[in-house]
């Protein structure tokens, strides 16, 4: 025993770094935990209080009143435009104009950007609304050029929107003009290209075409536009395509948020249910 | 400090870690549980800001675990460029420990953990010593002379 307790005193430095390694190790292991998840929310909140704060200051001085005016202006052209488009389409491909149930002109939220990092630390962008604002997880986050990316987690007043350029982020596209649909990602490198996989060798796909989200998407309303082929490299059975991204991730200001895209007939069908958010 | 001024002070996508200069002025003027339990807690602030914790926490543990090994005791008697000198070794091996984990552990931009080890690891180091350099010659040095 005396030897156990001269042993524990010879190495209590060592013990106490492999005591702290544990409990950061049993933190990694809970981190979907609730208690976490909260902890994580608050967090949230309090960073993007702070950084409001400090560029708020700035925007004292800019015309953010003029801004906030000419958003809500765009929100409501943009909402016509997008619901034109998508007919256009669909009568020039001979298809039947479906009352679409998951567009809801009217329901888009305008939000500023508070807080955008893009390093080797974190890939993110904070936007100034939450749960309170009808804000909930996966919604659409877009501008008048295209798609920004969709909400990650939200807390009361603020929420965190994984951009496009993510690792993490995958959108169904769409050609306007040939209809060929594949996946996009973003795999690093330029800000402003991104990869379009599954398009198959034998398709009629041509550069300078226009991909917008199809329908085919989970989360996103279709018609978004996300950029434009720039590059198309053939592989074995797909084409490599690469696509410059319509919307300048450095220049954000102002974002729209889409309402959530609830489809419970294709959910059934499918055999997939919406998750239900609890607000906090 | 570092969360909301220096995270946004970036060069090649790299910025400053104060946290890490701070861990390892610490580590070599006090004892090495003392600079271990600093380390613990600020991976707990930096966790609860991020929201990361797990990660924040093993990494500034291990990295201010590290930058105790050049601890000078009192009794030494070492001039205050060898203690300079070991503040910078600690700033470099807990910015490299630190670094290191956090690459591991999380991967936003979608890059190799070679890039962001060797990469990231040593731009953030160099940049590390600058600050600590400036730091040095501005407020610590007198502290590394009591």
């Amino acid at each position: 025993m005396r030897k156990f307790f001269t042993l524990l005193f010879k190495y209590n430095t060592w013990l106490l770094f492999a005591a702290y390694c544990s409990i950061a190790v049993i933190f990694i292991k809970l981190q979907q935990d609730d208690i976490l998840a909260r902890i994580h929310t608050g967090s949230i909140e309090f960073g993007a209080a702070i950084n409001e704060k400090l560029t708020g200051i700035s925007s004292l001085f800019t015309l953010s009143s003029e801004n906030d005016r000419l958003m809500q202006l765009n929100s409501d052209l943009l909402s016509r435009v997008l619901i034109l488009e998508t007919a256009a389409v669909d009568e020039r491909n001979l298809r039947k104009i479906a009352a679409d149930s998951t567009f809801n002109a009217s329901g888009f939220l305008m939000a500023r950007v508070v807080d955008r990092k893009f390093s080797d630390r974190d890939n993110m962008l904070v936007i100034d609304a939450g749960w309170r604002r009808g804000i909930k997880k996966d919604m659409t986050v877009l501008v008048p050029q295209g798609l920004v990316g969709r909400v990650i987690s939200v807390s009361e007043n603020y929420a965190r929107v994984m951009p496009v350029i993510h690792p993490d982020f995958k959108v169904c596209v769409v050609a306007d003009s040939s209809n060929n649909m594949g996946i996009l990602s973003w795999s690093g490198g330029k800000e402003f290209i991104a990869q379009v996989e599954h398009i198959p060798i034998s398709s009629t796909l041509k550069v300078h075409e226009r991909m917008v989200t199809s329908d085919f998407s989970t989360f996103s309303m279709r018609g978004i536009p996300v950029g434009r082929v720039v590059r198309i490299t053939p592989d074995n059975l797909f084409y490599r395509v690469d696509v410059r991204l319509a919307v300048d991730f450095a220049s954000l200001t102002h974002v729209l948020v889409a309402p959530l895209k609830i489809e419970p007939e294709k959910s059934a069908i499918t055999g997939t249910t919406p998750e239900k958010q609890e607000i906090p | 400090m570092q969360e909301f001024g220096f995270s946004h002070l970036t060069l090649f996508k790299v910025s400053f870690d104060a946290v890490t200069i701070f861990l390892a002025f610490i580590a070599i003027t006090t004892t090495q549980k003392t600079s271990m339990s600093f380390g613990f807690a600020a991976g707990v602030l930096a966790g609860l800001l991020t929201g990361n914790m797990g990660l924040q926490m093993l990494a500034r543990t291990v990295g201010s675990f590290v930058a105790s090994f050049f601890q000078t005791p009192k009794e030494s008697h070492a001039t205050i460029k060898q203690k300079s000198r070991r503040f910078y070794g600690a700033v470099i091996a807990a910015g490299l420990c630190t670094n290191a984990i956090l690459a591991i552990g999380e991967n936003p931009l979608g890059l190799s953990l070679a890039y962001r080890f060797f990469v990231f690891g040593l731009l953030e180091s160099l940049f590390n010593i600058i600050l600590a350099l400036i730091l040095n010659r501005l407020f610590l040095r007198k502290s590394l002379v009591n």
